[in-house]
């Protein structure tokens, strides 16, 4: 390639005229034994391969310097412009139409090899493009591989790729950039322009594209007056919006081809298609985001006052049934509705505590403090806050040697009460409940089991979501729905799993393992 | 326990808390338990009542509107020696154990039952009552901590504890039923000189565990207070 550059140095004249010498000069020696036809045969080759590499201007030149260089050297009389005999007149006019004829059509094939190739270089160039935009996640690797392969494609000495709001006061942001340049001072000027007008600045005029989809392109000094570059601003349009805006920084001076042209005005609607849809898809990602942030925020509100109203509403409904009822009521009723009150607020207090802890655990309000703890003495704590006459329902089955495990003593108790406590619910009437806990490697797996209807497998991931109600809670009393999302949620802050399995012969299985206190953390 | 009904003397409750319905509602249940129960709804007249009545304990809320709780505990301890029980709210921990450290005896947190508020009440007054103090062993479940003859027993056979085991045992079950701060029971033990650790304490104080728990069942006698200390508790001989 790079004899090639040097052979078009200069229009590919000085390479004509060296290769019309250097013919010359080789068969110079000849000329008394090559007859004229011969030595005009012999240089028809020479000037169809100027003709292949430098094109049809240089190609006609070395013809014209070929015809001088044949009359003067091997014409006789040597070196004068005339000829002996007139019909050598007649052969050079006839080499000379020759030499024009056949270079002028092996400069067009040329031509035409090189607009082949440099279509198949951009088909292959689009083609990368739309394969890499179609699979590529984010709209900055899309803008990267563009700006890559515009620089590599068109050679050019920057390229860098805007998006923004037009209109924006703020510089707009450059979401990718190659290149060996720094970005000017008035590149981002110009690229405010060009968001604001959706006009190109420095497009070459446009050959080959329909009238309609052509760019509108003006100089850099009518965009900003007084500012001159060798830049081209496209603007990345799509039907709709305008997404952004390509710029490049040419190799040379004198900016772009026509085909140049053609092909970033492809480049650019293929960059914009795929931002708009990096964009709209980023919306639609947005909009459902807070869409299920909505819909979780109302089944939030909803469950919470439901859940807070009703011990309220029961509560009050019974205390002022009392009060109406006045001296008349007996001392026993009384004593039975005051119970039931108790029972009322109970609840309350818990549903309060479980969306208390558990906004604080989901917002990180409630920092664990790890310390090596054991976990009987654990157990102990759940054990100490159930009603006495639930304690003897609890069977438990504990390794005689438990190693310690690493926790927060308040959450972990916290957790394990909300599984013996839906144990107790979900037990048949003074059924029992196994508590279990046994050294697992480098973790403690504890476990507690209920004899009560189970967890179906279609519910065995949902049970753990926030205000999920299993078919089986239908006629228990009702939770707020977050104690297992509490108890999940701790049991991931300690880096312990969580699963609910099926026990035999029948109930549930709440199993979940701690990492246990290495010997150094103690 | 003691059944519920009059003590020997009308015992005198000082109530310190700034909302009305807490007020209304203890002075009724104290009341009906045949307690003398003052009201104040600021710490500057929690602290006048101090001095006019000299309460037996006192019920102090620690979130007052004139002045922090922290304060009020710490006004009241230079000329009250009687029992103090922290109200607290949830999740308040760092100022339930800074009241504790300044002096505070128990704490308890709100919303609370009635029979907590009683228990708390009755096992701090017995300690000041001088009911307990003079005991010389305490019996509940299979434990019996004898403090004269530093024995312990679990059904009867005699467990061996260290000296500093059997020291931490004695001063939890002195103060059967109240939280004991890890820096009360470093002071007891070791004496306050000793610049102790918690992380010793727990080693030990699971050591005198395992000597008094049945193997393969949960703690019951010692309960940890997480953050704050631990908690002697006495089980219900039914």
């Amino acid at each position: 390639m790079n004899w090639k550059r040097t052979a078009l140095a200069g229009g590919g004249y000085p390479f004509a005229a060296l290769s019309v010498a250097v013919a010359a000069a080789v068969l110079l020696p000849f000329r008394t034994v090559l007859p004229d036809p011969m030595v005009m045969l012999l240089f028809v080759p020479v000037i169809i391969g100027v003709a292949r590499v430098a094109g049809a201007r240089a190609s006609a030149t070395a013809s014209l310097l070929a015809f001088f260089a044949i009359d003067l050297l091997f014409v006789p009389p040597y070196y004068r412009l005339s000829v002996a005999r007139p019909s050598d007149w007649v052969g050079l006019l006839v080499f000379l139409i020759v030499a024009m004829i056949s270079s002028q059509q092996a400069a067009q094939l040329r031509t035409r090899e090189r607009a082949a190739v440099r279509r198949q270089d951009e088909l292959a160039l689009l083609n990368r493009l739309s394969f890499r935009i179609a699979s590529e996640g984010s709209a900055s690797a899309v803008a990267d591989f563009i700006v890559a392969q515009v620089t590599e494609v068109l050679g050019a000495r920057r390229a860098a790729l805007y998006v923004g709001a037009p209109a924006a006061s703020t510089p707009p942001r450059c979401l990718a950039e190659a290149g060996l340049l720094r970005p000017s001072i008035r590149e981002g000027a110009l690229v405010n322009w060009v968001l604001l007008t959706s006009k190109a600045i420095g497009m070459p005029p446009a050959r080959g594209i329909p009238y309609d989809q052509r760019i509108v392109s003006v100089g850099a000094t009518e965009a900003l007056p007084g500012v001159s570059t060798d830049g081209v601003f496209v603007p990345l349009q799509t039907s709709t919006s305008l997404e952004g805006v390509l710029f490049i920084e040419p190799a040379e001076a004198g900016g772009l081809t026509a085909d140049d042209g053609r092909l970033l005005a492809a480049v650019s609607n293929l960059a914009a298609a795929s931002l708009e849809r990096q964009r709209l898809e980023a919306d639609a990602a947005h909009a459902e985001a807070l869409r299920e942030a909505d819909r979780l925020k109302s089944t939030l509100v909803s469950s919470v006052s439901h859940e807070l109203k009703t011990p309220l509403a029961a509560a009050t409904a019974r205390v002022t049934g009392l009060v109406e009822e006045g001296e008349s009521c007996d001392a026993a009723r009384v004593r039975e509705e005051l119970v039931a009150v108790a029972e009322d607020l109970s609840r309350l207090n818990d549903s309060i505590g479980d969306l208390l802890d558990l906004s604080r655990l989901e917002s990180d309000a409630w920092q664990p403090r790890f310390e090596p703890h054991d976990v009987r003495d654990i157990l102990g704590t759940v054990l100490s806050r159930l009603p006495a006459a639930q304690r003897d329902r609890i069977h438990f089955d504990l390794s005689e040697e438990l190693p310690e495990v690493l926790a927060d003593h308040a959450q972990l108790a916290r957790a394990l009460s909300n599984l013996v406590e839906n144990a107790l619910v979900y037990s048949p009437a003074d059924g029992e409940v196994t508590v279990g806990a046994r050294p697992n490697g480098d973790t403690v797996s504890l476990w507690v089991e209920d004899a009560g209807p189970g967890v179906p497998d279609a519910e065995k991931v949902r049970v753990f979501d926030k205000f999920y109600r299993g078919a089986a809670s239908a006629g228990v009393p009702s939770g707020t729905g977050l104690g297992l999302a509490i108890t999940r949620e701790i049991v991931r802050t300690h880096d312990g799993t969580l699963k609910v399995e099926d026990a035999e012969p029948q109930g549930a299985r709440f199993a979940l393992t701690i990492p246990i206190a290495h010997e150094e953390t103690q | 326990m003691s059944p519920e009904g009059a003590p020997e003397r009308k015992q005198r409750v000082l109530v310190i808390d700034d909302e009305e319905q807490i007020r209304r509602a203890l002075k009724s249940v104290l009341s009906a338990r045949h307690y003398e129960v003052d009201l104040a709804e600021t710490a500057e007249r929690g602290l006048e009542l101090t001095a006019e009545h000299t309460p037996d304990i006192i019920v102090l809320d620690l979130s007052l509107p004139d002045m922090s709780g922290l304060e009020a505990c710490k006004r009241l301890r230079e000329w009250f020696r009687g029992p103090i029980l922290i109200l607290s709210v949830r999740n308040a921990d760092d100022d339930k154990i800074a009241a504790l450290d300044l002096g505070a005896d128990d704490y308890l947190t709100k919303p609370f039952s009635t029979g907590e508020l009683l228990a708390r009440l009755r096992a701090l007054l017995r300690r000041t009552q001088g009911v307990d103090s003079s005991a010389t062993e305490i019996r509940t479940g299979d434990l019996c901590v004898d403090f004269a003859k530093r024995l312990v027993t679990v059904k009867g056979e005699p467990v061996h504890l260290t000296r500093i085991e059997f020291d931490i045992l004695a001063q939890l079950a002195r103060n059967a039923g109240r939280v004991v701060t890890s820096r009360m029971l470093l002071d007891t033990v070791w004496g306050p000189e000793y610049v102790g650790d918690t992380q010793t304490l727990r080693v030990h104080v699971s050591h005198v565990r395992r000597k008094i728990e049945s193997p393969g069942d949960v703690s019951r006698y010692i309960l940890t207070e997480p953050g704050v200390g631990f908690r002697f508790v006495e089980l219900d001989n039914e």
